[in-house]
């Protein structure tokens, strides 16, 4: 198994609505997708998920709606709306701009300075 | 084209939305939820099962890693928002509740609700029509951050110079905290499509930067480029996408076509999206050629200025800069800029007359002020449900002995309240949509197409304001009395329901509030009752002439129509010959229309005097008049009889002819009656304000007396006129053409034909005004009927909650006095003279008001100046007294009605 990585606060939403992004989902879903895209690197705790999934939808950056699942139970399908597309593309950029800046300072050399 | 901001509201949307679920849907949430939760632990047993877990193993497994549900849904509940009505213990049983309340006193309702309808709609239509005007949003990108620019005279704050044309090049080369600096003026042409036929058409000539600054993209072609505004470059057009559609048919081949403005050919050379009427309201857009050489500084045509706050500069900021650069200004050009200032401000700010911080604070306050109406009247419903819970402290007494918090009893009490309030909200707000609807028309029919950023409408915002005024309404009306109300009395309300007693007293403070309400009530009454019948009776009042056969055209000329000089005075002169010579060939051409009775102008329409001083000689006695200055036709074309002496002959024009003509009014107000032919006045002018400087005209002599032909303004029983000859070539500033037309010709199809011919004489000439003489007259009307049913609906409503609080506290005092009545009454006493005991104090209460008001409704005119106590003001006076007595009366007849039924037997076998 890889190395765990712990998950940085306020990155959790980012993670949630990338998730998404990829296809209807349902809760249990964004668990195994984050945990299959990041190759089992980051697992989110079950108790902060819903939570979450309840947070992004009143803020209308999802919707859901009852469908099927896989095992033909009845599972709530999330979605991203158009906020949430654009919320997702704002989040991304912040976090690209971060990693760059953080990865700058990690690189630098007592000769550059 | 995303308005900014859009983003805010469709997340408020998707809260209220999801927080309307939550509350209203309840159990279908928390069943989701749960279902939610048990569909995830199944697939985690799934998986694990899979994994080579026993099922049993799986099962356990997954539910310790999933936790406890009920703190799932907590956390659920939390992120939805609900945890905060979960604390209040709000619920659909003490919605229900409320509504039954509703029903229940139907009288108390019917005032509550009318009562904050009226406040709430008063509000809302305050609120969204300062909104719309000066924080709506521009629809562009980042709006917020466009700005307008202009000079202010100090000396006469609320008039911008905008003939600022060197101001603007200084500003564009120096402001750095402003990007694009543009600026635009009205034009308006004669568009002439090959094989399309020719229109009049409203214009833009703008700087190609102004589009820079609104970052909207043409759908076809280009907007203007800095190039086109080179002299000699090509002239080019870009037109709005519905003129394309509508005028040129959807031409897919629309770029690079050619049409004539005026005589000039023109190429389009863009096509705008739909909706697009940047800066104003505008369809075509022409490059703004600026020649800095042809006027010297401080004249040049009047331009309006605008751009885009640099990225990270704040407003502030901006100002900073720019008054420094004026100060600069000032220094170098004291003549024509020690008394300018400019300013910045948020774009929309200019059209609206916001000159100033100060300026927008007035409207703030107004704002403010109308909001503060309905906490006033929250207050008084307040009063009234505190006697209803009076009735109810049994209830609440046993309530609380069986375990209901004080905070739960409250919250039943402020859900009461709530469904009172929200529902006043709901008739409140279809109000204000009302008037909003009927402002909108009226301001189309006035002015044209309103400005793009203009959108008076119910918006999310204001709903979110009336829900926000409804909730502060429902804490005023359902907390405030409930915490009274389960206060200590509550231990006492229980010892005392065997006896039937509430314990709870209406104290001082809230019988003093149905006093300061009456005289409230009586204070404003006169006014009015005054107000209202004036707007009433001017409303009533028809011109005396035949309105519908008229049309009012009131035309000035543009300024650069003739090149301006070194020497003022001669430009000056040589722009008022050519206006002459227009107009005079105008009322040439319009006199030969066949549809066309006459013709004739004036300095102001009948019926838009302006007031003025007059001294009556050999009388020494001034009066304020109003005044005009007319065509010697005027009467004529207006079928105005001459009462006395003789109406205006061609002579009286001449330069120093002082003949002048009165009305019937004039006649008998100002000068007393009898034969005022021959008789002489002059006017009087005052210097500047905070100086005694008086200039007297020449003695001007009557030669005649017509009667009034037109309805006095609002607030005058007459208004004396005196009418002064008007030749063309003294004409200045706007003239007011009255264009008489055959019966039976329509005045709409004149007005189009009348703006392509003034066009064709000249096309300098400018309408300020072009419509039916009918539709002006609605107009007014409507406007007077508006105000007056506005200040009746506000009286109606304020009388009706001082009765409703003398109901309510002679119903509460024959509630908690029934048993001493009935036991009064069973050892002998008149059960009137027993009633008569218990409303003593209620009718010195009203007494007591009504006093109160008759003195603060005097003492507020003599602070002007005025006296209800004299003339017609005392009867107005003895009338509201009587009214509010009447209404007292009425009120108590209910109750006193009730006290009158007391059995003394049923009374006696209660104890």
């Amino acid at each position: 198994m890889p190395d765990q990585a712990e998950l940085l606060p306020g990155t959790l939403d980012l993670l949630i609505l990338k998730a998404i992004s990829l296809g209807d989902v349902h809760g249990y879903g964004v668990l195994l997708r984050i945990e299959q895209i990041s190759g089992g690197a980051l697992t989110i705790q079950q108790g902060a998920l819903y939570p979450a999934l309840y947070r992004l939808e009143h803020q209308g950056l999802i919707e859901s709606e009852w469908g099927k699942s896989e095992n033909n139970r009845r599972a709530k399908y999330y979605r991203l709306t158009r906020a949430g597309r654009r919320r997702l593309g704002e989040e991304e950029a912040s976090w690209n701009r971060l990693v760059e800046a953080v990865g700058a300072v990690l690189r630098a050399r007592p000769q550059e300075l | 084209m995303r308005a900014p901001g859009s983003s805010a509201l469709s997340g408020l949307l998707a809260r209220l939305r999801s927080l309307w679920r939550g509350l209203f849907r309840r159990a279908d949430v928390e069943a989701e939820m749960r279902e939610e939760f048990r569909h995830h632990i199944a697939l985690r047993t799934e998986d694990l099962i899979r994994s080579g877990l026993s099922p049993a193993e799986a099962t356990r497994r997954a539910h310790l890693e999933f936790g406890h549900i009920e703190s799932h849904s907590e956390n659920a509940r939390a992120a939805l928002g609900l945890r905060l009505f979960d604390r209040l213990g709000v619920s659909w049983l003490d919605v229900k509740l409320g509504v039954r309340m509703l029903v229940k006193y139907p009288g108390l309702s019917l005032v509550s609700v009318a009562g904050m309808a009226v406040a709430i709609a008063i509000g809302a239509g305050g609120f969204g029509l300062i909104h719309a005007l000066l924080d709506a949003p521009l629809p562009l990108y980042e709006g917020e951050r466009v700005v307008s620019l202009q000079n202010t005279d100090i000396t006469n704050p609320g008039s911008p110079n905008r003939r600022a044309l060197h101001d603007f090049l200084l500003w564009r080369e120096q402001l750095g905290s402003v990007r694009d600096l543009s600026a635009y003026t009205d034009d308006v042409r004669m568009l002439t499509i090959p094989g399309g036929g020719s229109h009049l058409v409203k214009l833009a000539r703008m700087t190609a930067s102004g589009f820079r600054v609104a970052r909207v993209a043409p759908v076809l072609g280009r907007p203007l480029v800095d190039a086109d505004e080179h002299e000699g470059a090509p002239p080019v057009l870009v037109i709005a996408y519905e003129e394309w559609q509508g005028r040129f048919g959807g031409d897919p081949a629309i770029i690079g076509r050619t049409v004539w403005l005026d005589d000039t050919v023109h190429t389009v050379v863009g096509v705008m999206p739909e909706g697009f009427r940047f800066p104003v309201d505008h369809r075509y857009w022409v490059p703004l050629r600026l020649d800095p050489a042809a006027y010297e500084v401080g004249d040049g045509p009047e331009i309006w200025m605008f751009g885009r706050l640099a990225d990270g500069v704040s407003l502030e900021q901006a100002q900073a800069e720019l008054t420094t650069i004026g100060r600069r200004m000032a220094a170098d050009h004291p003549a024509t800029h020690e008394r300018l200032r400019p300013w910045i401000r948020p774009y929309t700010h200019a059209f609206v007359g916001v000159d100033s911080p100060a300026r927008a604070w007035e409207y703030r306050a107004v704002q403010i002020g109308l909001s503060l109406l309905l906490i006033v009247v929250a207050v008084n419903v307040a009063a009234l449900v505190y006697a209803r819970t009076a009735a109810r402290t049994g209830e609440i007494a046993v309530r609380a002995a069986l375990g209901a918090s004080r905070r739960r009893v409250v919250t039943q009490l402020f859900a009461e309240a709530l469904v009172l309030s929200l529902a006043a909200a709901v008739i409140g707000l279809t109000i204000a949509d009302v008037g909003f609807k009927w402002i909108r028309a009226l301001a189309t029919r006035e002015v044209g197409e309103l400005p793009f950023w203009l959108d008076l409408r119910l918006s999310p915002i204001l709903v979110a304001y009336v829900l926000g005024l409804a909730i502060l309404a429902g804490v005023i009306v359902g907390v405030v009395p409930a915490l009274r109300a389960t206060g200590r009395t509550v231990q006492g309300s229980l010892q005392r329901l065997s006896s039937r007693g509430s314990g709870m007293q209406l104290g001082r403070a809230w019988t003093a509030l149905i006093v300061v309400q009456v005289a409230i009530a009586v204070a404003a009454l006169p006014y009015a009752l005054y107000s209202t019948g004036r707007f009433a009776r001017s409303a009533a009042a028809v011109p005396d002439y035949p309105v519908d056969e008229f049309v009012h055209a009131s035309l000035a000329i543009a300024r650069d129509a003739v090149p301006a000089g070194p020497d003022t005075a001669a430009h000056e002169a040589a722009i008022a010959a050519r206006f002459a010579a227009s107009i005079a060939e105008l009322l040439r051409r319009i006199e030969a229309e066949p549809e066309v009775a006459g013709v004739t102008f004036a300095s102001r329409y009948p019926g838009s005097e302006w007031i003025g001083q007059i001294e009556v000689e050999g009388a020494g006695t001034q009066s304020y008049i109003w005044f005009n200055q007319v065509d010697v036709d005027l009467f004529t074309v207006f079928d105005v009889p001459v009462l006395a002496g003789r109406g205006f002959t061609p002579a009286d024009a001449a330069p120093g002819v002082n003949a002048v003509v009165v009305d019937r009014a004039f006649a008998e107000e100002v000068l007393g009656g009898g034969d005022v032919i021959g008789r002489r006045i002059r006017r009087i002018e005052r210097g500047e304000p905070g100086t005694d400087e008086v200039e007297t005209g020449p003695w001007l002599e009557i030669v005649g007396v017509v009667p009034a032909f037109t309805p006095p303004p609002p607030f005058e029983a007459v208004a004396p006129k005196l009418y002064q000859p008007l030749a063309l070539a003294d004409a200045r500033g706007t003239l007011h053409l009255g264009i008489r037309l055959r019966r039976g010709a329509a005045p709409g199809a004149f007005v189009g034909q009348l703006r392509e011919t003034a066009h064709a004489v000249d096309p300098a000439l400018r309408f300020v005004d072009l419509q039916p003489a009918s539709q002006e007259e609605r107009g007014r009307r409507e406007g007077l009927i508006f105000l007056a049913v506005l200040i009746a609906a506000v009286t109606a409503s304020v009388l009706l909650l001082s009765a409703a609080g003398i109901y309510a506290m002679m119903s509460f005092t024959v509630a908690t006095r029934r048993r001493e009545i009935g036991i009064r009454a069973a050892l002998g006493a008149n059960p009137r003279r027993i009633l008569t005991g218990v409303f003593r104090r209620a009718a010195r209460q009203l007494g007591a008001g009504v006093l109160a008001g008759l003195v603060l409704a005097e003492a507020g005119l003599r602070a002007t100046g005025g006296s209800w106590l004299r003339g017609e003001g005392a009867l107005q006076l003895l009338l509201v007294a009587v009214i509010m007595t009447a209404i007292g009366a009425l009120a108590a007849l209910g109750p006193a009605r009730r006290g009158l039924a007391v059995q003394p037997a049923e009374v006696l076998h209660e104890e």
